[in-house]
């Protein structure tokens, strides 16, 4: 199991974000649905160790992200797209990549053959040296895309990335979450439940802090049977589960 | 189109390499196939591109940009055998499949090892007919430069381009696509 | 013609593509990554914002025109501008206010953390051979000379955290700029003298004990994620 999450909180003063979480996944694609505020971004935040949990246990890769070795070797093989993700706005798409190649480790030999292979990969090798600064959101994304990817990662967080996407991105994108779950571990947040069906083996749906269902999009289908709220199936079954768990 | 491209390549515009790439990688990928592992096709190719990032200032617009890339990709060819240490003489042989519709390395593998004997049989070196072969095409000049080059006129270069074709295909006895299709 | 089925042209035009875009580091960042022995480390001290040409070249005017003043009059203008100069340089080095990505920066394994030590100890360093330089050519009387070597440091340390904490450079360099206006102002009011804040002895310790408290500070809220397990 590449990640593996038992009991795990956290609070923010007196929120509690997330609430007692358990999740163990492996290789493929695992979507982490829920409505804005469920938890799901502080949960991609624990695990690409950015913020430590205030209780439970964490292992992703085989390490605990507790302790400063463990650490610093996960950090060599993650991939996080940040849902804010900040840019230099006086660097270009190949500087910006590169410089987090560099501070994820990688041999600075490899790092121009890396780089140019994820801006191939996210469809910007037109504006491989173009400003920041000038691209459109869509494009960020897919600089922020490509910072992630450019290690190889073997886990990759994804926290809302199909945002700023046009729908003919996001089609791409999934091809790419598909090509990447093939041999990583991929967690996708996302409230888009179109993006889960099309590209996601396994899913979680996130409510109040807590996993309110995890299994396969289709068993998340079945349970929107005889459900009316949502216009596709798979909505049904994210909006039945969820008024379940209001209730 | 292609002189527009290579223009803004001069002027560092990396995105009008990858549109030359786009359009010429393909043949020049196939016709380097002919003569060598897929291997080192892809190498040659880099180091083909390269080459026209870094010299692209330096093109003049005479003849067909194809034909400019082609000498650049054959001249990588080379220094890429020399530097691997590997035969150099499969280089001809890219001139072989320039002429001849096959394009099976097999069949260009067999004449390479002909070809040394076959070009002797067009006469001694700067005779008119190793001239044609040489600057038609090893050099892939187009026929116009050729006759410019040789001050004949292009009918003369066309009858000795045939006669070249001719004493190659006789010269490689039991070889007769080296002309069939040209 | 078509492309052989075992020629990969995606990986041709990426291998070109790589050399295409490649960036070359300059003399200097070959330099500091010889020094520190890291590329990343190298990249992310010489994009620090307080080490650029501009910032460096206004802090030198600066000092030119103090050490003018200070070899003119006798005032010790150097002295009691270089630890607020330096203040500023040290707010602007790195901090979640200063860098756009860093969230990102946070999940690196050349951790946030690792690039303030190093960004905060170049800057102070630079800025303490600047000062140093300007004491030298002003002929700065040998009692102040390195006087303002302790407050610098102590100064300087005030705007990390404040920056650190307040999550903005701003807030920082405000915090060492007014922190030291007070204690020179303090200085002068209490015993007359102007540059009583860089040549009193007994204030040595005072502000060594509040740098070290800064410090504190800065560590704490930049601490690495602990988590249990």
């Amino acid at each position: 199991m590449n990640v593996e999450i038992t009991g795990l909180t956290r609070r923010f003063g007196r929120t509690q974000a997330v609430n007692g979480v358990d999740l163990r996944t492996g290789q493929g694609v695992f979507g982490l649905l829920g409505p804005n505020g469920a938890g799901k971004t502080s949960l991609l935040r624990m695990m690409a160790t950015v913020i430590p949990p205030s209780s439970g246990s964490l292992s992703l890769l085989g390490r605990n992200p507790a302790e400063h070795r463990s650490r610093q070797e996960l950090r060599r093989r993650l991939g996080y797209l940040p849902q804010n993700l900040g840019y230099y706005p006086g660097f270009t798409v190949v500087e910006f990549v590169e410089y987090f190649a560099l501070l994820k480790e990688m041999p600075p030999g490899r790092v121009p053959a890396a780089v140019a292979a994820a801006v191939e990969r996210v469809g910007l090798g037109d504006k491989a040296k173009a400003k920041m600064r000038t691209l459109s959101g869509g494009m960020l994304r897919r600089a922020g895309i490509a910072q992630a990817i450019v290690n190889e990662p073997e886990l990759l967080l994804f926290d809302e990335p199909t945002a700023g996407l046009d729908p003919e991105q996001r089609v791409e994108f999934r091809t790419l979450l598909r090509e990447f779950g093939r041999r990583a571990t991929v967690i996708v947040s996302t409230h888009l439940v179109e993006d889960v069906g099309a590209a996601c083996s396994e899913v979680a749906l996130m409510h109040e802090g807590k996993i309110a269902f995890q299994g396969t999009p289709d068993e998340l289908t079945a349970r929107g049977v005889g459900h009316d709220s949502g216009d596709a199936p798979l909505e049904r079954g994210y909006s039945a589960v969820l008024a379940a768990a209001r209730a | 189109m292609d002189n527009d491209l290579i223009a803004r390549i001069a002027g560092g515009d990396d995105s009008a390499l990858r549109e030359l790439f786009d359009a010429h990688a393909p043949w020049l990928a196939a016709r380097l196939r002919a003569a060598l592992p897929a291997g080192d096709v892809e190498d040659v190719l880099q180091e083909t591109f390269l080459a026209v990032w870094r010299s692209a200032g330096g093109y003049r617009e005479q003849g067909s940009a194809g034909g400019w890339l082609w000498v650049i990709a054959r001249r990588q060819a080379a220094q890429w055998l020399r530097r691997h240490g590997r035969d150099e003489s499969s280089i001809d042989a890219l001139a072989v499949t320039q002429m001849s519709a096959t394009t099976d390395p097999a069949d260009v593998a067999a004449a390479r090892t002909d070809l040394a004997a076959a070009v002797e049989s067009l006469g001694a070196e700067g005779s008119p007919e190793r001239e044609v072969w040489r600057l038609l095409y090893l050099e892939d000049q187009p026929v116009a430069r050729v006759a410019e080059l040789m001050g004949v006129p292009v009918g003369t270069v066309k009858s000795r381009a045939h006669r070249v074709r001719r004493l190659i295909r006789t010269a490689l006895a039991g070889r007769p696509s080296a002309e069939e299709g040209s | 013609m078509d492309t052989p089925q075992d020629v990969d042209l995606n990986r041709v035009w990426v291998g070109v593509a790589a050399q295409v875009w490649r960036r070359q580091p300059g003399r200097i960042e070959r330099l500091v990554t010889r020094v520190l022995r890291s590329q990343g480390l190298a990249r992310a001290l010489l994009t620090t914002p307080s080490l650029l040409l501009p910032w460096l070249l206004a802090s030198v005017a600066v000092l030119v025109a103090g050490a003018a003043v200070t070899a003119g009059t006798g005032q010790p203008v150097v002295a009691l501008a270089a630890p607020g100069l330096a203040a500023a340089a040290v707010a602007y080095a790195y901090g979640p206010g200063l860098d756009p990505a860093w969230e990102l920066s946070r999940s690196m394994a050349i951790s946030d953390r690792m690039v303030l030590m190093t960004r905060v100890l170049a800057v102070f360093g630079v800025n303490a051979v600047l000062a140093l330089a300007a004491s030298a050519v002003s002929g700065t009387a040998a009692g102040i000379a390195l006087g303002w070597l302790v407050p610098m440091t102590a100064v300087s340390a005030l705007a990390l955290a404040a920056a650190t904490l307040a999550r903005s450079a701003n807030v920082g360099a405000a915090a060492g700029l007014a922190g030291w206006a007070i204690t020179v102002l303090g200085g002068q009011s209490a015993t007359g003298q102007l540059d009583a804040a860089v040549t009193k002895s007994s204030l040595v310790l005072p502000y060594l004990l509040f740098a070290a408290g800064c410090a504190a500070v800065v560590l704490f809220s930049s601490r690495n994620p602990k988590g249990t397990s």
